[in-house]
């Protein structure tokens, strides 16, 4: 485990005041904000800024961390000495670097997964909490939410050691998600947060279900949009053509003098539910390629047979 | 637990967390969540409070709001005003990327 240099991370000096740590904090909180920052590695460097935060504004955990890190230098192989907190009281108020925020081993094997109460919390007496909900992004294929799916999930969670240390371990769960999700729903995993303290229960584990990107399909709601490419001629005379939709493959009727962007709907063909969402299909007519003398004829001759200008009534009236 | 065990989720609905679950979700008591439905920061579904019920889309402005309150200690009107630009860039966004633009 690599030793984290908390100072190093927001940019101040070891003797810092809390103004300066606060002020310096703030200014990195904005830097890599998750909602607005450009940084690639926005959410990994908020996560560093929040738990040096964490670390650094708190007297007590500030004053624990300068003697266990002592003589270390950042990325260093670190190894927190045995009983090293032994003559501090954590108050256990101090709040964890963000709710639901992953947090580093290093920060884990310091102060315990709940920040406040110092390596040893799971050891409190009549103490009685129940487990912190974790929240996670399951991405997901737009057919999944016609068909259902199974999801392996790996969580880190904090177990203790005999001694009552705390250790971050991987977790896998398979989750079967159900079919008729969409994207913003939650999934509900109860007692699969972290573990309660004195015999309450766990905690949560709060799936939000996203999709990933498609080529063809975008999704609004329980609403399937298709961009559904069709011929001139089948735009302009009408036609049955097929569709390859999630979930379905549908014949539709195309009414005779389509025009891109005409917007059609298929009632109930959407994500799957009780109501059902619907299937929108968003026509964009193709042209065929003039590129042999034969397609040349064919639009030469309809540039003879067909009166027809797209820019008359932009041109009308115009001098 | 084994990685072998498959577990089924419970899908909420649109009004999926009670009070007590989306205090839980966001770390906080809920007091924090009843002052800021009562001051209208936040959505709820159910006229009185033992019925009241939040959607995902509820949780997240929740724990958005909350995430901007700790981190700047803003007050709850300011950190519910960033909330309301951060849901129109949202929006903004997913326009953009209907077009194709993004």
């Amino acid at each position: 485990m690599e030793f984290k240099d908390y100072y190093q991370v927001l940019g101040v000096e070891r003797g810092a005041t809390a103004d300066e740590v606060k002020k310096a904090y703030r200014k990195l909180a904005r830097k890599y904000h998750p909602d607005v920052s450009k940084e690639p590695d926005a959410n990994t460097r908020m996560r560093d800024v929040n738990e040096a935060n964490a670390v650094l504004s708190d007297p007590e955990k500030r004053a624990a961390y300068d003697q266990v890190g002592r003589g270390y230098q950042p990325g260093q192989d670190f190894r927190p000495p045995p009983d090293w907190d032994a003559g501090f009281e954590f108050s256990g108020s101090g709040e964890p670097p963000g709710a639901g925020a992953d947090f580093s081993d290093f920060f884990s094997q310091i102060f315990g997964r709940r920040g406040g109460g110092g390596a040893r919390f799971q050891q409190g007496g009549n103490f009685q909490a129940r487990g912190q909900d974790h929240h996670a992004k399951v991405m997901l294929e737009i057919e999944d939410a016609f068909e259902g799916a199974e999801r392996q999930i790996t969580l880190r969670v904090p177990k203790a050691d005999a001694q009552g240390r705390v250790q971050v371990e991987d977790r896998a769960l398979n989750v079967k998600i159900p079919k008729g999700v969409f994207a913003g729903q939650m999934i509900r995993l109860a007692g699969q947060g972290s573990p309660g303290h004195g015999g309450a229960p766990a905690g949560d584990l709060l799936l939000e279900v996203a999709f990933n990107s498609h080529d063809r399909y975008r999704v609004e709601g329980r609403d399937i949009h298709l961009r559904l490419p069709v011929t001139p001629w089948e735009a302009a005379l009408g036609a049955v053509v097929p569709v390859k939709a999630p979930g379905a493959n549908l014949e539709v009727r195309i009414p005779a003098g389509a025009q891109s962007g005409r917007q059609m709907r298929v009632r109930g063909k959407g994500i799957p539910a009780a109501s059902p969402g619907d299937l929108y299909l968003d026509l964009q007519v193709v042209l065929p390629p003039a590129q042999t003398p034969e397609a040349k004829a064919v639009y030469e001759n309809m540039a003879r047979e067909l009166a027809f200008d797209p820019r008359a009534a932009a041109t009308e009236g115009a001098p | 637990m084994t990685s072998r065990d498959l577990i089924v989720g419970i899908v909420l609905d649109d009004a999926g967390l009670t009070l007590e679950q989306i205090a839980g979700a966001c770390a906080v008591d809920r007091t924090w969540v009843v002052t800021h439905v009562s001051e209208g920061y936040l959505p709820v579904v159910g006229d009185r409070e033992s019925n009241w019920h939040f959607t995902a889309a509820a949780l997240n402005r929740a724990r958005r709001i909350r995430a901007i309150e700790r981190d700047f200690d803003a007050v709850p009107e300011l950190a519910a005003l960033v909330a309301d630009m951060l849901d129109e860039m949202d929006a903004l966004r997913t326009r953009l990327n209907r077009g194709g633009l993004s």
